[in-house]
């Protein structure tokens, strides 16, 4: 008998556990959420959502970063966080396709959210057709960076980048040296340096890999191809293993010994970051540099201010326990005063157009401004993202290698990646 | 066809690859009791079992015949994702650089592992302190030697090139050079060997000395008595290590993970060298939320495994010897 009711008792023990497991809960809101897939400094960000505390009373969580790997079950499970934090639009739009979160239209009626105070670059990565499927946060963009010092070495004018693409390379051919033995002891620009840049490249060849709506792949085309030998050159020039090995001796970045900061590379392309309080003013105060937007090809020169923008994206999962909750604190994220003090504090730029009015953005000096500028630039525009992004950005970071490190045929490897992906592209978007 | 409950096979069972069966038990009142006691004390585990592995192999089974949707029902789309993997250059690509490991690695780490065993069975003084100066790098985490190595293999201010310099050889760029990248990933696993190096030497301890003695008297030399009475004796090791080590190459993942930084941008580079199975199935799944897909590549690899294993198992008959 006794026997019967152990067995019965632990039977009941292990079924409530699993019935708590797969339970729900509360619907009261008394916690919001908010998960950051990309932070740095996760105590900064909980003190600024804890002003909501104050401002509302409702407690906010934050946890930061979060892996990729970890948001993907959080989204299909039963308790999601309320509002989450993207790297970037690629995988909104992917977390969209698969009913993960929520198009914004409803929270920024919800919200009363100003969208006309929103810099249209930044907005570009959430949009898909008509549809806002994240709200851009933080935004950053790229320019030329040059090293004063080591152009007035090279026999250059200190004050004067290069104007224009071709002139670019010319400069960096002087800024190179090469040894006796044949190695690289300093180069003058390295295209993919820290990452790739062939967005940039090739809006200032005048297109991008997708059609400006996202609808259409546009991978072989001219700007691409061109975007894409341009980069070439300087590897088959100074060789790729030559380009390698000398990389390969190049401090962490973020560190003292940034192969730009330590004068190993003296032009380089990087983003506004690079000016606030944790980069060089603080890594490498005496460094004397420049920033200028990024020049466009000779023959182009109505392309001059070209500024690729990518940044953070805020979704709200479609699983949210209380949708007007998550909508409002959007709306307060969103709020210039928010914006402009979170984005100050990480020296990036704001995607709202009265927060980057805000004065704490020009206390980030000159430098920081040449970027504030940028974002009102004709010829700004962002990454354009789709469903397919992360996996075709993979593949194009393959073909990228194969071109730049092999001397693979541009026109080649970027066919090949339009013959695959088109209809992929086609097939991610019905 | 040999009848499975006739005397002469005392009740045993056979099945095939030599697994043998229980008798069959005699249900009486106790035997039952102790079924349940017996199934009682498993429950933690069986409850785990099937919740955490059982089911999502199922689950996973079913997965990798459709289209996973995050919220929607998947879409049975049949034998298509195995058919796509075969027409996938990069699931080819991460399917020969597995290969490459598992080919090469495998055996060298085994050949140097045994090698080390041997040396620090001998008896010299301090062989303490070199079994633990050997066996120290395996208690290193993976990512923390991952990161040692991407700095001891740095092109220009490691201390590998450095050192080679010395003798006038121009290192390679290792982890940067799609030809090197491998290799040095080699040379990172062989470093933190020291697992399998305990264990060899356990099985070395383990050869009766009386044989060694014997073979000694009968005029063997040190090499003679290493080949035919050492080596057999600790085959059933090496077969061992071998399918463990072939088991977790199949599945290398944390070190190529690491070599990218953590960047999803870097994985598998160089030029996809480092693009290994457990990658590209990560990348698949977490990624490019093709569940489906990276579900029919889980169970290739399982297969591919099984094969593998099963294959070394019937070979291994012939070069494994079990004393007793």
């Amino acid at each position: 008998m006794t026997k019967k009711v152990f067995g019965v008792l632990s039977l009941f023990i292990v079924l409530s556990m699993l019935l708590t497991a797969c339970g729900g809960k509360a619907a009261e809101p008394q916690v919001l959420r908010v998960w950051i897939q990309w932070g740095d400094n996760p105590q900064q960000i909980q003190a600024l959502f804890d002003k909501y505390t104050t401002e509302t009373g409702i407690k906010v969580e934050v946890t930061a970063p979060v892996e990729t790997d970890k948001i993907l079950p959080a989204l299909t499970g039963s308790n999601p966080p309320d509002v989450l934090i993207l790297s970037g639009g690629d995988l909104a739009k992917s977390y969209y396709k698969e009913g993960l979160i929520d198009e914004l239209s409803p929270a920024i009626k919800t919200g009363n959210i100003d969208m006309a105070d929103m810099y249209a670059a930044p907005l570009i990565q959430c949009q898909q057709g008509d549809l806002i499927l994240c709200l851009p946060w933080g935004t950053d963009a790229y320019a030329l960076f040059w090293n004063k010092d080591m152009f007035e070495a090279a026999g250059l004018d200190p004050e004067k980048p290069p104007s224009t693409m071709e002139e670019l390379v010319e400069f960096s051919d002087k800024l190179t040296k090469v040894s006796a033995d044949g190695k690289i002891e300093q180069i003058g620009f390295i295209p993919n340096h820290s990452w790739s840049h062939s967005d940039l490249y090739a809006r200032n060849f005048g297109g991008f890999w997708y059609s400006d709506d996202g609808s259409a792949l546009t991978m072989n085309s001219q700007p691409m191809v061109d975007a894409m030998t341009w980069q070439q050159q300087f590897f088959t020039k100074y060789g790729v293993d030559n380009v390698q090995s000398f990389s390969s001796s190049f401090g962490e970045y973020g560190s003292p010994d940034a192969p730009f900061y330590a004068g190993k590379v003296a032009m380089m392309v990087d983003g506004e970051w690079q000016t606030g309080p944790n980069f060089i003013p603080k890594l490498k105060p005496e460094l004397n540099y420049g920033v200028t937007s990024f020049p466009p090809p000779a023959d182009h020169p109505e392309r001059a201010g070209t500024i690729v923008t990518q940044g953070t994206a805020v979704v709200i999962p479609s699983g949210a326990a209380n949708k007007d909750a998550s909508a409002k604190l959007l709306a307060w994220m969103m709020s210039p005063a928010i914006v402009a003090e979170e984005f100050c504090y990480n020296a990036n730029l704001s995607t709202s157009k009265k927060a980057a009015e805000d004065p704490c953005f020009k206390e980030l000096g000159p430098k920081f401004q040449v970027f504030v500028d940028l974002m009102n630039s004709s010829n700004a525009s962002a990454v354009i993202t789709t469903p397919i992004s992360l996996e075709l950005n993979d593949a194009m970071g393959s073909a990228e290698e194969k071109i730049l490190l092999t001397g693979a045929d541009p026109q080649t490897e970027l066919d090949a990646l339009q013959s695959e992906f088109e209809s992929k592209l086609v097939e991610s978007l019905k | 066809m040999e009848n499975l409950n006739s005397p002469q096979n005392d009740g045993e069972r056979k099945l095939p690859f030599g697994i043998k069966l229980p008798p069959k038990v005699v249900w009486t009142r106790r035997t039952k009791s102790d079924l349940r006691t017996g199934i009682l004390f498993l429950l933690p585990w069986l409850i785990g079992f099937v919740t955490f592995t059982l089911y999502p192999m199922i689950v996973s089974f079913y997965y990798s015949f459709t289209i996973y949707h995050a919220k929607r029902m998947p879409e049975w789309v049949g034998l298509q994702n195995y058919k796509d993997l075969l027409t996938d250059e990069k699931f080819w690509q991460s399917l020969s650089n597995t290969m490459y490991m598992v080919v090469i690695a495998v055996p060298l780490g085994l050949f140097a592992s045994f090698l080390c065993a041997v040396l620090l069975n001998l008896k010299v003084r301090g062989q303490s302190f070199y079994r633990v100066i050997y066996f120290l790098p395996s208690i290193v985490p993976t990512v923390a030697g991952t990161i040692l190595f991407i700095w001891l293999l740095n092109p220009q201010v490691g201390l590998v090139n450095t050192m080679l310099a010395r003798i006038g050889i121009d290192g390679p760029n290792w982890m940067a050079d799609p030809q090197w990248a491998k290799p040095a990933l080699i040379l990172l696993g062989m470093w933190g060997m020291g697992g399998t190096i305990i264990i060899y030497l356990s099985g070395l301890q383990d050869v009766p000395v009386s044989l060694i003695e014997a073979a000694e008297l009968d005029g063997a030399n040190w090499f003679q008595r290493l080949w035919y009475i050492t080596i057999p004796m600790v085959s059933p090791i090496t077969l061992f290590n071998l399918i463990t080590g072939m088991i977790g190459m199949f599945q290398y993942f944390a070190q190529a993970y690491v070599i990218s930084g953590g960047d999803k941008d870097h994985l598998g580079q160089p030029l996809g060298s480092t693009l290994f199975y457990s990658v590209y199935l990560y990348q698949n799944a977490f990624q490019y939320l093709k569940m489906g897909y990276a579900s029919a590549m889980a169970w290739i690899l399982f297969i591919i495994i099984l094969i593998f294993t099963l294959l070394l198992l019937k070979v291994s008959d012939r070069f494994t010897y079990y004393a007793g």
